[in-house]
């Protein structure tokens, strides 16, 4: 555990001495603040329609209407921003040769893996934690529910692991970060659209490809509902490709 | 110490060592010598555990290194050819965080003792990728240093430096044999290994080709090399009468070339005085060996 958090607090500081980690948390709040402000207006605009429409007010509440949407919304950011913050895992040690440094300490390759995977996290951590101000405002303006907000949160969470897991796998395959990008942002991508893929398939294909899309089972979650079956898929689907790299660090002992 | 028991490692078809075995007893310092793509590096790697071998076994002080790796890591302090450096690091946190995963108890103090040791101090405070090569090559240094290791595998530790900072990098490597420490130096600074180490190991095309004392391994064949002002048959006839002298080659415009038993420079300095003596130089005996071993023989 110990050199785990070693590792971790060294891959989180060097998002921070670096213009990379900068940028991303400056687009990722960026992008998300544009997103909230704008839901935030629509949402203001059809209540004040609703209120005034002569068939009444229908039930429309923060959650479906603006927490959810935010929360779907960030998650496509976080598809584009988590393969740059990836990039540079493996890719950058193997290219300096830092890598050595980790291969030839007392240290297990599952520690090396997961220090890498729990550093990027603390930084997606970071991020996420630098959108709470938005739902403090929605806290101090209407009446969110809290379990939907934690879920959302949850969602992202377990999504920026799968996201996080995918990038080190193809950061661990290259010495070009901007190869790793493009085979993670690739690989993801694909996994996001698959859900897509499901509406225009039937039988036994669409179930495949709807349990593979990493999308589907976030819908759930953004809406307050923690299924085991949601939440054991990410945690399976993390672990799957934390074990994909540890198997590829492990082969740099034979190349 | 360290015992290498025919040690094979091979990509693919390629073999890059095959059945290498040394031994090298606690506190030795021994010079691994040979080409670029002798093998060198692979067996260093192997010995610290960032590679797998093919075939064989090693075992640093009496631990096997691939069995017991958490173990053997722990003896060995390791400067691989390029220094394993993170550039945006500040120096003192880069060696602390090796100190931490080296598994040093209190990393800050253990940096620090590193850092004054190779004479760091002034600059670490500062961001690695801003130093010279030289200093990131102490800060490679102080990193294999960090854990106060029984043993320390260097490779090359003076490749791309200017002459005044591998001046700097061999005096610290002078200090650091007065520890008594067990030492693998790989460099092709053959100076440095004479200077430094009283055995050495030749390794050629991935086998050992030679283990012993520089001593030993000289033999009493050496080669001297003049250059008179006026050549030709005489010059070569009184150089064949120096007694020691085995054989002599004319390499033209004056320059002749001798094989001798012994050190003969002053018997062959008086007889090459009347011909006007211009040059007269002995090959540093090491460098002499290692060629002779390396390429078939003395060029």
């Amino acid at each position: 555990m110990r050199n785990i958090l070693a590792i971790a607090r060294r891959e989180l500081s060097a998002y921070f001495a670096t213009p990379v980690g900068w940028l991303a948390l400056s687009a990722f709040l960026l992008i998300t603040g544009f997103f909230f402000a704008a839901l935030v207006s629509l949402y203001s605009m059809q209540s004040a329609e609703q209120a005034f429409s002569p068939y009444g007010a229908p039930d429309m509440n923060l959650n479906e209407y603006l927490v959810a949407p935010f929360f779907g919304n960030t998650a496509i950011i976080l598809l584009f921003i988590v393969p740059a913050l990836t990039m540079r895992l493996f890719a950058e040690d193997r290219k300096t040769r830092a890598l050595e440094l980790l291969l030839t300490s007392p240290i297990t390759t599952t520690e090396i893996v997961l220090g890498k995977f729990v550093g990027a996290m603390g930084f997606i951590a970071v991020m996420l934690a630098c959108t709470l101000h938005y739902v403090g405002v929605l806290f101090y303006l209407g009446d969110p529910d809290v379990g939907v907000v934690a879920s959302s949160y949850l969602a992202m969470f377990l999504l920026s692991g799968a996201f996080v897991s995918v990038g080190l796998v193809t950061s661990s395959f290259t010495e070009n970060q901007v190869v790793s990008l493009v085979l993670g942002f690739g690989m993801l991508l694909l996994l996001w659209v698959l859900g897509w893929a499901e509406s225009a398939s039937t039988g036994l294909t669409a179930e495949v490809l709807g349990f593979a899309s990493l999308i589907n089972r976030m819908e759930d979650l953004t809406k307050g509902l923690i299924h085991t079956r949601d939440v054991a898929y990410y945690l399976s689907f993390i672990s799957f490709f934390l074990f994909a790299t540890h198997q590829r660090v492990e082969a740099f002992r034979w190349s | 110490m360290i015992r290498v028991e025919h040690l094979t490692k091979r990509y693919g078809a390629t073999t890059a060592i095959e059945d290498v075995s040394f031994e090298v007893p606690k506190g030795q310092v021994v010079g691994f010598l040979g080409p670029n793509g002798a093998g060198k590096s692979t067996t260093m790697r192997i010995l610290t555990g960032s590679l797998g071998a093919t075939e064989g076994r090693a075992t640093v002080d009496g631990r096997d290194v691939f069995t017991d790796a958490r173990e053997v890591k722990r003896r060995i302090g390791y400067l691989p050819e390029v220094p394993p450096l993170y550039p945006n690091m500040v120096v003192r946190d880069y060696v602390a965080f090796a100190g931490q995963l080296k598994g040093v108890k209190d990393p800050v103090a253990a940096a620090e003792r590193a850092i004054a040791r190779v004479g760091l101090a002034q600059v670490g405070h500062r961001i690695i990728e801003h130093l010279s090569k030289g200093y990131r090559q102490r800060v490679g240094l102080a990193q294999a240093l960090v854990h106060d290791p029984e043993v320390l595998i260097l490779d090359e530790p003076n490749s791309g430096l200017d002459p005044a900072q591998r001046v700097e990098i061999r005096d610290l490597l002078h200090d650091l044999v007065e520890d008594k420490r067990t030492i693998i130096l790989s460099t092709h600074v053959l100076a440095d290994i004479e200077a430094i180490c009283r055995r050495v190991i030749i390794i050629n095309k991935g086998r050992i080709v030679a283990e012993d004392d520089i001593e030993r391994l000289g033999g009493e064949q050496r080669t001297v090399t003049v250059a008179v002002a006026r050549g030709g048959d005489a010059a070569l006839a009184a150089m064949r009468a120096v007694e020691g002298v085995s054989a002599v080659v004319d390499e033209g415009e004056g320059r002749l070339r001798l094989t001798t038993d012994g050190d003969r420079r002053e018997h062959v300095a008086n007889a090459a005085a009347p011909f006007g003596l211009l040059e007269l130089s002995g090959r540093a005996r090491l460098e002499e060996i290692y060629l002779r071993l390396t390429m078939g023989a003395t060029p």
